[in-house]
């Protein structure tokens, strides 16, 4: 039998969850929110069958909790993201964990990390335009073919899902981890490709200045990311606790700025003029030329909008929630660009996660993930990931087996 | 006539004495044997003051009499002090408008048109229309605001001129009407003894190009003290440059000084020796005291910031400024001036709510660093009040409050001492990026913020001192602002002088300058 | 509160109870002049406190000074004479002389009347200042000699306010007279006033020095009023002053030599009439002295503490 997490429709307590969370009040509560009301309930089930032969059942080792997990556990997520899944499922969708499953050219218990992308291939359908071009985040066949409809491994009632001791993925979804790569990083790839992603999502000039606003998970990769495939000069980072400053100034950021006064310090490094409207915060004529929102926050958009100069681009990385003025976009010309999990590409080996996998046995990741679960205890996980920043975390697992 | 200034042994019959410590004040016990120096008593002031200024300008040392010096179709700008003299803001009418008056008088029966009001707040804020009645009054006011009377502005390249190098290779740019004007009049208030002479129209009215010259962690580090110009390269180079600014425009300068009258009749207790505090006197300093304490914060600031000084003008000098300030510097000493036998290991301040840059405003950390190692340690002739690797305690609550308005760079330069608090340092690495950053430029034009590089001057004006001194300690300060400048802080005196034990050891010889009012030791 | 209490002992803190501290010896040569702080007395000589005060006097003071004591008063007709301000001026041995001297005055004079408090000790402490000047209507004289230009007791005389004066100085040790001081003569001679001689008799023995409350049993005393006397112009303020004291005096011997008599040595000059701070007995201008020595102090006591003559007709002449 499996034991799994799994998500159910909940009309009440999806709508309790969003109205608590929407309050003051609640939106610190966040972790007392996402362990007592999110639809979520530990369940005994049976073992999925394969649907095909380039399919293998994994065993999770360890599978992290999202951010955009969280945001889906305390209602705070759009419902537009409503068709693109299928009820029940189980979450969970950065996974390293081991097949169990003979594939080609993979044999059974090898390590593997897993490209969640539900996209053409692993459905089974003609591929779309966007996945011919190796876009494989855009796929438009999302809800159709064999699977249910689902984004992603992980909101899908058919794959299963990385908080369960047994799941199922593609061949094509599968990629092999270096045995010298341990599971602490190596559960991190998922989260480094989705940074590498955003990174080449826009050209970035050499010496471009750039502010990363928020120093999670994605935050943090997104400066590693800054640092080793691109030539970007200044990297301002806003973290609001201190060991997510050190980790950040370790990846290579140049400066850390407070929360507070991100806009007035901004300005003095780039020399900008700042103006302070009568109503509402000041704003840079002049100012960064790229900024990563990681947080998905309304106020993270926000600054960002305020920090850049003419015709800068912001690229929302985390899944952004609530309202912003946009009229900077209008009055500056800013590019607003999404990024959204990872693709595989056009090339063999240029996929985001190939170069996730390669980067992430260089660079200095140790320590990310301090803490393992095991499933039983998913309460006290998510009171702990919804805190993780205040609690000198980086990435809360859980380790299902 | 008031008694000399004197230092005191503190015996055991020496009650508790007063010091300052930001918007309050409090008693303190010190140890017994540590010496006070008390300033003079306050010199009464002139009682027949438009005389003495009629007669100053009409007899003036090493000039012709005004009257002479005007004539129908010239060009005459009267520059003056701006808000930084004195301290407090001295009640109205302030003698600047008194002078300035009876100078427009001569100028209105000489025939004169074409006349220019101009203060000379070199990098300082620019004074409001509000600042500026109140120095010149109203009738000034309303005859020459705003086209004839405003500000200087050091950043307009339209309005400065460049009128060559110094032999020493400073540059000399000043206010452009003012240099290319028939005659300035300048009307100064001589405070300390580092203000007036050269000093009015050379930095008054100069650009950043000229002030880098002086402004710098090497001549204040050799300015020892810079209210004793005879040792002072500031002061040396002021002069040099006020020659070369005499060489193209006649300046005839006004200076006055004032007696030590900084505090209002109800706070009386603050300027009198506490062993000759009567009931009255006791009464009103816990009643000032506690109400101080209960009062808002901000209505506090408020209160204080009203207060009006009611100085007496003990002396008004005319003429050429070489004549004159030899004059205005004796008539400072006789109110100022102490003697001191010998340094202390141990040098305490206590330092008031008000310094020269954040009148009607908010006194930052960084001013709180100027006001103490800048100002109050520079208070000194021949040797230093505290020995070399001495300490010095200052009391201030140092809240990291910033006025957002009038000190934007300092909020700013805050974050740089972060990085480092070395003056020599933050000179060479971010000196230029401030001074020449266009938003502080912007708002030390339009709006009323100090100029991007002031908070470096700032810190250069400790530069001395932290060279000095091996430590450094703030008595009641916020342990993080404290950290953040590089000093530390202590709860109590008593703790301040633990902490100074690694330095000094455990039983110091301790100074106080009792000040304010004004003291100027003049170590032996 | 804690706050409040940790303050006020601060502000204690080297201060005696009054609030003085003592001058660090480092600052003694700063020292300022003591002229001390001086109480203000000018409210007591609004009308409200004239009105308590003569209520005060009048129903208190010398009900129960009267009480104590059994008064002889003579020679109140010769004020008759005084119109507008005079210096009253009389002997001083006990602080039973100013009630009495005020409770012997006619209302008019008492309304005016304003007295000469040494300033050393009844405006020392502020209670008592405030009492005596409240009941006395009081005003501070320093008795060491001039301290500044100004006088407070010329501007009363001035203002209409008529002025009781003790030119002794202070109450005497023993009951005899002593010399006067010319502070009286000067303002006589000054503001050009008339000063009446006062002799108090009897006020030594009821109450002396160290005594707080007249003796039990009413003893007697005596007040008596001389003609005033206006400065000559002939006259040096150091000549006025003795013949004020003479007139002092003359009238003090009155009780033991009788009214004549005591004229009578007085115009002999055989009055013994103080000049210094050495007291005298006027009756016994050659009290037995033995070899130029003092006289002993308890002889001088109990001279001066003799009971007066029973109260009876004035003596006119005596055998």
């Amino acid at each position: 039998m499996n034991l799994t997490l799994q998500y159910h429709r909940s009309a009440g307590r999806y709508f309790a969850a969003r109205a608590v969370s929407g309050t003051r009040a609640g939106s610190r509560l966040a972790g007392a929110l996402a362990g007592n009301m999110a639809p979520l309930r530990l369940v005994e089930q049976p073992d999925p069958d394969l649907p095909s032969e380039s399919w293998s059942r994994i065993e999770p080792v360890l599978s992290g909790i999202c951010g955009s997990d969280l945001s889906l556990l305390t209602g705070r997520s759009s419902p537009y993201l409503g068709p693109l899944t299928s009820m029940p499922f189980v979450p969970g969708h950065e996974v390293i964990g081991r097949t169990l499953d003979e594939l080609p050219g993979l044999p059974r218990g090898s390590r593997v990390v897993i490209d969640p992308v539900l996209r053409c291939a692993v459905r089974g359908v003609p591929a779309c335009p966007a996945c011919i071009a190796g876009q494989t985040s855009r796929c438009d066949h999302i809800t159709t073919g064999k699977l249910s409809a689902g984004l992603q491994t992980g909101f899908c009632a058919d794959t299963g899902g990385g908080w369960s001791r047994r799941m199922l993925a593609h061949a094509s979804q599968l990629h092999p981890v270096p045995e010298a790569l341990p599971d602490e990083i190596a559960v991190l790839v998922e989260p480094l490709a989705c940074a590498i992603h955003a990174v080449r999502r826009v050209p970035i000039n050499p010496g471009a200045s750039v502010l990363v606003i928020g120093a999670g998970t994605v935050g943090l990769l997104t400066v590693l990311a800054l640092r080793k495939l691109t030539a970007a000069g200044e990297v301002h980072v806003i973290a609001k606790h201190r060991h997510q400053a050190d980790r950040a100034l370790e990846l290579g950021a140049t400066n850390i700025v407070d929360s507070d006064g991100t806009v007035r310090a901004l300005r003095r490094s780039t020399g900008a003029l700042l103006v302070e409207p009568e109503l509402g915060a000041g704003y840079l004529l002049g100012g960064m030329d790229l900024a990563f929102e990681c947080t998905g926050a309304a106020v993270g958009l926000d600054t960002a909008l305020r920090s850049l100069r003419a015709g800068g681009t912001v690229i929302a990385s985390g899944m952004p929630s609530g309202g912003v003025d946009l009229t900077p976009l209008w009055y500056r010309e800013l590019h607003l660009v999404g990024a959204y999990a990872s693709a595989v590409g056009d090339e063999p080996e240029g996929g985001d996660f190939p170069e996730a996998i390669a980067l992430a046995r260089s660079a200095p990741l140790n320590g990310y993930v301090d803490t393992r679960y095991p499933l039983e205890r998913w309460r006290d996980a998510l009171d702990h990931a919804a805190a993780a920043g205040r609690l000198g975390t980086i990435k809360v697992v859980f380790a299902p087996s | 006539m008031g008694r000399p200034g004197f230092v005191l042994d503190v015996d055991e019959r020496t009650p508790p004495l007063l010091m300052h410590e930001g918007e309050g004040f409090r008693l303190e016990r010190l140890p017994l044997g540590s010496r006070v120096i008390y300033p003079p008593e306050s010199l009464p002031g002139i009682v027949d003051l438009e005389g003495a200024i009629r007669h100053a300008l009409a007899h003036p040392h090493g000039s012709d009499p005004l009257p002479e010096l005007l004539r129908p179709g010239m060009r005459l700008t009267i520059v003056f002090d701006d808000l930084s003299l004195p301290l407090p803001p001295m009640r109205t009418p302030d003698v600047r408008q008194r002078v300035i008056e009876q100078v427009l008088e001569m100028a209105a029966a000489a025939g004169v048109d074409d006349v220019e009001l101009i203060a000379a707040n070199s990098l300082h804020r620019r004074m409001t229309p509000a600042e500026l009645q109140r120095t010149v009054g109203e009738r000034v006011f309303r005859a020459f605001h705003p086209d004839h009377l405003r500000n200087h502005d050091a950043e307009d390249p339209d309005d400065l001129a460049h009128l060559g190098t110094t032999p020493h290779g400073e540059d000399v740019e000043i206010n452009r009407r003012a240099a290319e004007s028939d005659l300035i009049v300048y009307v100064n208030i001589t405070l300390t003894a580092m203000n007036g002479g050269s000093k009015s129209v050379s930095v008054g009215l100069a650009s950043y190009a000229s002030l880098r010259h002086h402004h710098n962690v090497h001549t204040l580090r050799h300015s020892r003290s810079f209210n004793d110009p005879p040792n002072s390269a500031m002061h040396h180079s002021y002069d040099r440059m006020a020659d070369l600014i005499g060489g193209h425009v006649p300046v005839f300068t006004i200076e006055t000084t004032l007696n030590n009258e900084p505090f209002p009749a109800a706070m009386r207790f603050l300027t009198r020796r506490e062993w000759e505090w009567n009931l009255t006197d006791q009464a009103s300093y816990l009643a000032v005291k506690r109400s101080n304490e209960l009062v808002p914060a901000k209505l506090r600031r408020r209160i204080w910031q009203a207060t009006e000084a009611p100085y007496g003008v003990t002396g008004v000098h005319a003429g050429a400024p070489s004549k004159v300030h030899p004059q205005t510097l004796a008539a400072v000493q006789r109110q100022q001036l102490t003697e001191v036998q010998g340094q202390a290991d141990v040098a305490i301040f206590g330092l008031p709510y008000i310094c020269p840059y954040n009148v009607n405003s908010i006194m930052n950390p960084i001013l709180v660093m100027s006001l103490g190692l800048g100002y109050f340690f520079n208070l000194y002739r021949g040797k230093p009040i505290v020995r070399q690797g001495g300490v010095a305690i200052f009391y201030h609550p140092m809240p990291p409050d910033f006025h957002p308005v009038h000190h934007p760079s300092y909020i700013d330069f805050y974050e740089l001492l972060a990085e480092t608090t070395d003056p020599v340092m933050l000179e060479t690495k971010y000196e230029k990026q401030f001074a020449t950053d266009p938003w502080y430029i912007h708002l030390y034009r339009t709006s009323y913020a100090y100029h991007g590089v002031h908070p470096f001057y700032m810190w250069y004006w400790g530069a001395h001192a932290m060279q000095h001194l091996d430590d450094v300690i703030f008595v009641g300060g916020d342990r993080s602002t404290t950290a953040r400048l590089g000093f530390r802080a202590a709860s109590s005196l008593a703790d301040a002088l633990e902490l100074a034990r690694d330095t000094v050891g455990s039983n110091p010889q301790i100074s106080y300058l009792h000040a304010p009012p004004m003291v100027l030791a003049d170590v032996r | 509160m804690s706050g409040l209490r940790a303050e006020l002992r601060l502000l204690r803190h080297g201060r005696d109870w009054r609030g003085r501290a003592r001058v660090p010896r480092s600052a003694q040569q700063w020292k300022l002049p003591d002229n001390g702080d001086d109480f203000p007395t000018a409210w007591a000589r609004t009308a409200a406190a004239g009105m308590v005060r003569t209520a005060l006097q009048q129903g208190v003071l010398k009900p129960v000074t009267w009480s104590q004591t059994r008064p002889v008063v003579h020679g109140q007709e010769y004020l008759d004479s005084v119109r507008g301000p005079a210096i009253f001026v009389a002997n001083h041995s006990s602080h039973l002389d100013t009630p009495l001297i005020v409770g012997s005055l006619p209302l008019r004079i008492t309304k005016k009347l304003a007295v000469g408090a040494a300033a050393d000790y009844f405006f020392d402490l502020h209670v008592l200042a405030a009492a005596t000047t409240l009941m006395f209507n009081a005003f501070p004289v320093e008795r060491r000699g001039s301290r500044r230009g100004r006088s407070l007791a010329a501007e009363l005389v001035d203002d209409g306010w008529s002025l009781l004066l003790y030119p002794e100085g202070s109450r005497t040790v023993d009951g005899w007279l002593t010399g006067f001081k010319l502070g009286a003569a000067q303002l006589c001679a000054m503001k050009g006033v008339p000063a009446v001689p006062i002799a108090l008799r009897g006020t030594f023995a009821a109450m002396p020095r160290g005594r707080r409350w007249p003796r039990p049993g009413r003893p007697q005393v005596t007040v008596r009023i001389g003609r005033p006397l206006h400065i000559r112009t002939d006259e040096s303020v150091p000549e006025f002053r003795t013949r004020l004291a003479r007139a002092v005096a003359t009238l003090w011997a009155e009780d033991d030599l009788g009214w004549y008599r005591a004229l009578r040595a007085a115009a002999d000059d055989s009055l013994a009439v103080p000049t210094t701070s050495r007291s005298v007995l006027p009756t016994r201008a050659a009290y037995p002295r033995v070899g130029g020595q003092e006289i002993a102090a308890w002889r001088r006591v109990w001279e001066a503490t003799r009971p007066p003559a029973e109260d009876g007709p004035r003596q006119v002449w005596t055998d």
